[in-house]
């Protein structure tokens, strides 16, 4: 049981960090990256190639999380800013066709088959943790996890950056209207989001293995995570990543008849009934 | 968003047609596959053409009511043994009566909500089939069984025929689509696309008119579902992914979301493209992706747009040409 | 880039034997045959599988230089993009354009179920290099479709009573919750059960969307099996061997698995985690046989990487191939004939003897037994035992003989 709420809570802060970045851009930008899982995917295999070539997992962690939030960057740049006037729909369908192009480059640099990246040598091993031994990499997972949230509760609650994003989900037109450049709020968001993608991809790669195409699963549940949570709340996300962290996780264990639709259902009764997520951002109360 | 006259129309719709036979005609073997896959891929675009074009609604879960009608048709034409045609329209009824359920929760949502219902909903459906072994589930169900329609000669076993029935058919929900994108309800869903509020202050049942919208979508997907499993004689949960879904929904954006003749010759253009590059390269996906993306960003109002225009221009040159 | 060029090599051929034909009307005898691939080349999890199946059938038919009884063998590739109905669009046009003479393929299961009625139906024989749906040479057999793999139930029908004899008495068991994963379970468990063995678990985890063995495992360590029989490939199989030592299960009970799990397709990826993994296959590449040692060893030096059972597979269907056109004289018209020829031939392929039955078109091969140990710093296998001359009862197949 205690392993099973440890195995949870890791999906669960692995999931966290990937779609936090999603979700903060759904909720100031208002449409969706479905090449979020490629940046995911990114992330990890740059993150092979320097444990590969430098043998440092730490290292790895840096470059993976660097790559992607350049590539996010760049993509902003090149394509989506430029769309911003087009609307959401143009968005979405341009990230839809990325997550194609990321697939084949992968396949054409890294190839077809599986690799594993593997954890640093450090956290090899089992760690005895509430009277159970538990992967000791698996441990550094929640750590950094609770860390990240930790670390963006505070740069939002506590920043002017932050305070003007928040500012932004709430009302895009009358933060503009205070004379904020929206375009370099949106930029510097995007770009962090995407960054913490790639992270959660090198911090995956010991985990799951490493392959063309591991981007398409996450991608699907990032977005469950982004809509049971809230989209643009970080709070939300953190909610959002526990509950379907957990789901998966007893779901398919106490429910495997239905855990395959589960997720679905409850991200559908989500959206029914409370569409504004289940923490909202927005006014605080 | 206006269509241009009828008569204009259907002289488009004629030229593509003809311009399907022709290919036809030529082409060898595997060309009649293209062909018939061109005529159910454009009758999925129109129905989504409805939804987004005309009622402003973004579907990325329509591959479901395409699945669906495969599946129905599959359940009761091989399982319960009814004729063809019977299971051919209990199927069409069942993607009408699974996009009622759905629709009615869903058309209450708007813009990056709605699409993330449909989405959704189309992964539960997807998940129920791969999970549901009474239809053989990851690996598919074989032996759907085809119309009969050896009373007018035509055998749809074989390939060449079912590709000019599938035209046919396409032809068909043309008309259809065109007859009702004009009447009153078509325009009633347009002036609510283009101003949600105002539709609603002069009293007009929005909810409604997005439901009966997204209910004939999906009846038309699944009878475009239902020629996917006579086509292949075969089901299986490949026929309801999201990732067809969006390729559908670009058919459409490309095509100029509204008009139905214009997401019909992005069918076309999809499916000859997806076919060439694919004999060229094992990464045939890199390319596609990078059209994909180029082509939504100048698409503008796509094909239908694009045409429309060199239409305008032939006409006021014509016109300067009568008035010298 | 090459698939142009082999295009255009196969118009050239073409024009030529329509040119033959025109001026001298010999064309049949020097017309040559030829056999359509249809695998999934371009999208989907099986792509590295279809070419190795495709890579290692070369390398078979190089070995007599594309030629068998006097004609020539050429190899037509269609691309399914892992698409059922693309599959089998793609199946016709090889069958009614290209006018091949056989087809071989697909990898995927849905595939396969979209092939079958038509090769059934067009009478074209089907050679499955790997698809191992029981029904397929079982109850739903075709004179038309013959198996070069296996069925799933002949890779683990023999490892229930292994495992009972080696003191396994109690075992779980886990696989996805589909078909395959379903015959690979109730096939091994059975004989194990006869065998005195006890089944402590079964666990069936939702096909295709794992992200995490971690909840399986735990479940598995509670019911305190001395082994768990597990089918896995690709990158599940990676992660569960990895999450199976990361949660210490491998101090508690053994590792063991249809040898999928440890392929050599996954061993880079799973690292020293996967010593002392038990696998049953129909191929494992430390099989000690001339054949298999040259196989190796010119797979190696053309792709840098250890075959695989999909190569060795793939290589087998190949020779197989080229004995059976050997034995019908090259003659490719009477379709039936050339399968009876496939019934007849005898082969030393990769994996020991080989040959197809008549009564369910399935290939009769030896099963090995193998575990993965530690050799210098890298993982390896090691043959524990070999079951010799495994035929599929016909289930249901009516097809006699």
């Amino acid at each position: 049981m205690i392993i099973q709420l440890l195995n949870g809570l890791q999906l669960a802060m692995l999931l966290f960090l990937l779609s936090v970045g999603l979700s903060v851009v759904f909720g100031l930008m208002r449409f969706v990256n479905l090449a979020h899982g490629t940046l995911f995917m990114l992330g990890a295999f740059v993150g092979l190639s320097t444990v590969e070539a430098t043998g440092s997992f730490w290292l790895a962690l840096a470059a993976g999380t660097l790559a992607a939030a350049v590539a996010g960057g760049l993509l902003y740049l090149g394509l989506l800013r430029r769309l911003q006037p087009a609307g959401p729909l143009k968005q979405v369908l341009v990230t839809f066709g990325l997550i194609f192009i990321g697939l084949e480059v992968a396949r054409l640099v890294w190839g077809d088959y599986a690799e594993r990246l593997p954890g640093p040598a450090s956290l090899a091993g089992a760690t005895e943790i509430f009277g159970v031994y538990y992967p000791t990499y698996r441990l550094f997972v929640i750590a950094l996890g609770l860390a990240v949230a930790a670390l963006l509760h505070f740069g939002l609650e506590r920043t002017r950056l932050g305070a003007v994003i928040r500012a932004g989900v709430d009302d895009r037109t009358m933060t503009a209207a205070l004379g904020i450049d929206i375009d370099r709020v949106f930029f510097a968001v995007f770009v962090v989001g995407c960054a913490l993608a790639g992270l959660a991809g090198v911090v995956a790669g010991p985990v799951l293995s490493v392959y063309a195409g591991m981007d398409m699963g996450v991608l699907i549940l990032a977005l469950v995570v982004v809509v049971i949570g809230g989209p643009g709340s970080l709070k939300g996300a953190f909610a959002g990543a526990l509950l379907v962290g957990m789901a998966e996780t007893f779901g398919q264990v106490w429910l495997p008849e239905v855990a395959g639709m589960l997720l679905y259902g409850l991200m559908a009764a989500v959206l029914v009934l409370r569409p504004q997520g289940l923490l909202p951002a927005g006014p605080r109360a | 968003m206006t269509p241009p006259a009828s008569h204009s129309r259907h002289a488009v719709a004629l030229l593509l047609a003809v311009l399907a036979v022709g290919y036809w005609l030529a082409s060898g073997y595997y060309g009649k596959e293209l062909v018939a896959e061109t005529a159910i891929t454009a009758i999925l675009a129109m129905s989504l053409s409805l939804l987004v074009g005309q009622a402003g609604l973004v579907s990325l879960g329509h591959a479901a009511y395409f699945g669906i009608g495969a599946y129905a048709l599959a359940g009761f034409g091989q399982k319960l043994g009814w004729p063809p045609a019977l299971a051919m329209a209990a199927a069409v009824a069942v993607g009408a009566l699974l996009a009622l359920v759905v629709g009615w929760v869903a058309v209450r949502l708007a813009g990056v909500f709605f699409i993330m219902i449909t989405l959704a909903v189309g992964e539960m459906i997807h998940a129920w089939f791969l999970k549901d072994r009474s239809f053989g589930g990851v690996g598919g169900m074989s032996g759907v069984p085809r119309l009969d329609l050896s009373g007018i000669g035509v055998d749809l076993a074989d390939p060449a025929q079912f590709a000019l029935f599938a035209l046919a058919v396409a032809l068909l929900v043309y008309l259809l689509l065109d007859r009702l994108v004009l009447s009153p309800f078509g325009q009633t869903l347009r002036a609510i696309h283009q101003n949600e509020e105002r539709a609603r202050a002069l009293g007009c049942p929005v909810g409604r008119y997005k439901l009966a919208a997204f209910v004939v979508a999906g009846a038309v997907a699944a009878l475009a579902g239902t020629l996917a499993a006579q086509r292949s004689a075969f089901v299986s949960p490949e026929l309801m992914t999201w990732t067809l879904s969006g390729e559908i929904l670009i058919v459409v954006i490309v095509g100029g979301s509204g008009s139905l003749l214009g997401v019909s010759a992005a069918a076309a253009l999809w499916i000859g493209l997806r076919h060439q590059l694919s004999t060229m390269t094992d990464h045939w996906m890199l390319a596609m992706g990078v059209i994909f993306v180029v082509l939504v960003l100048v698409a503008g109002d796509g094909i239908d747009g694009a045409l429309r225009g060199l239409w305008r221009r032939i006409a006021a040159r014509r016109a300067a040409r009568r008035a010298a | 880039m090459h698939k142009m060029r082999r295009a255009a090599v196969r118009a050239a051929i073409v024009g030529a034997a329509i040119l033959g034909a025109g001026v001298a009307g010999t064309a049949q005898a020097q017309a040559p045959v030829k056999i359509g691939l249809v695998l999934p080349y371009s999208a989907g999890p099986f792509v590295a599988i279809a070419n190795e199946i495709t890579d290692s059938m070369a390398l078979a038919l190089e070995e007599s230089g594309y030629m068998a009884a006097g004609r020539k063998i050429e190899i037509l590739r269609e691309d399914t993009t892992h698409k059922p109905d693309v599959a089998q669009a793609k199946a016709k046009k090889l069958v009614f354009e290209d006018k091949v003479d056989m087809l071989v393929g697909p990898v995927a299961s849905a595939e396969l179920t979209a092939l079958f009625d038509f090769a059934h139906q067009a009478k074209v024989p089907l050679i499955i290099p790997n698809a191992g749906d029981n029904e397929v040479t079982g109850e739903k057999c075709s004179p038309w479709v013959l198996r070069t793999s296996f069925s799933n139930d002949q890779i683990v029908r023999d490892m229930g009573r292994w495992m009972a004899g080696k003191g396994f008495k109690k075992v779980a068991l886990l696989a996805f919750d589909y078909k395959a994963g379903h015959q690979l379970m109730g096939g091994f468990k059975k004989p194990f059960t006869e065998a005195g063995g006890t089944i402590v678990t079964e666990q069936y985890p939702p096909f295709g969307r794992l992200s995490d063995f971690g909840p399986w495992l735990g479940k598995i360590r509670d019911a305190k099996p001395d082994a768990v029989f597990t089918f896995f490939a690709g990158p599940p199989a990676t992660l569960l061997v990895q999450q199976f030592k990361e949660f210490g299960l491998d101090r508690e009970m053994k590792l063991a698995g249809a040898g999928w799990l440890v392929s050599p397709l996954s061993l880079p990826s799973q690292g020293k985690a996967a010593a002392g993994v038990i696998g049953v296959l129909n191929y494992v590449p430390a099989i000690d046989n001339p054949v298999n040692k040259s196989y190796q060893e010119r797979f190696q030096a053309k792709f840098k990487r250890t075959g695989s059972e999909f190569g060795a597979q793939g290589y087998d269907t190949g020779k197989l191939i080229h004995a059976a056109l050997t034995q019908a004289g090259g003659k490719t018209d009477d379709k039936a004939a050339l399968v009876k020829a496939m019934h007849a031939v005898r082969i030393e392929g990769t994996r020991g003897p080989l040959r197809i039955d008549p009564r369910t078109n399935n290939v009769v091969q030896d099963i090995y037994v193998f575990e993965t140990e530690l050799q210098g710093d890298k993982v390896g296998y090691k043959v524990l035992d070999r079951i010799r001359d495994v035929q599929d009862p016909p289930n249901g197949c009516k097809l006699g003989g």
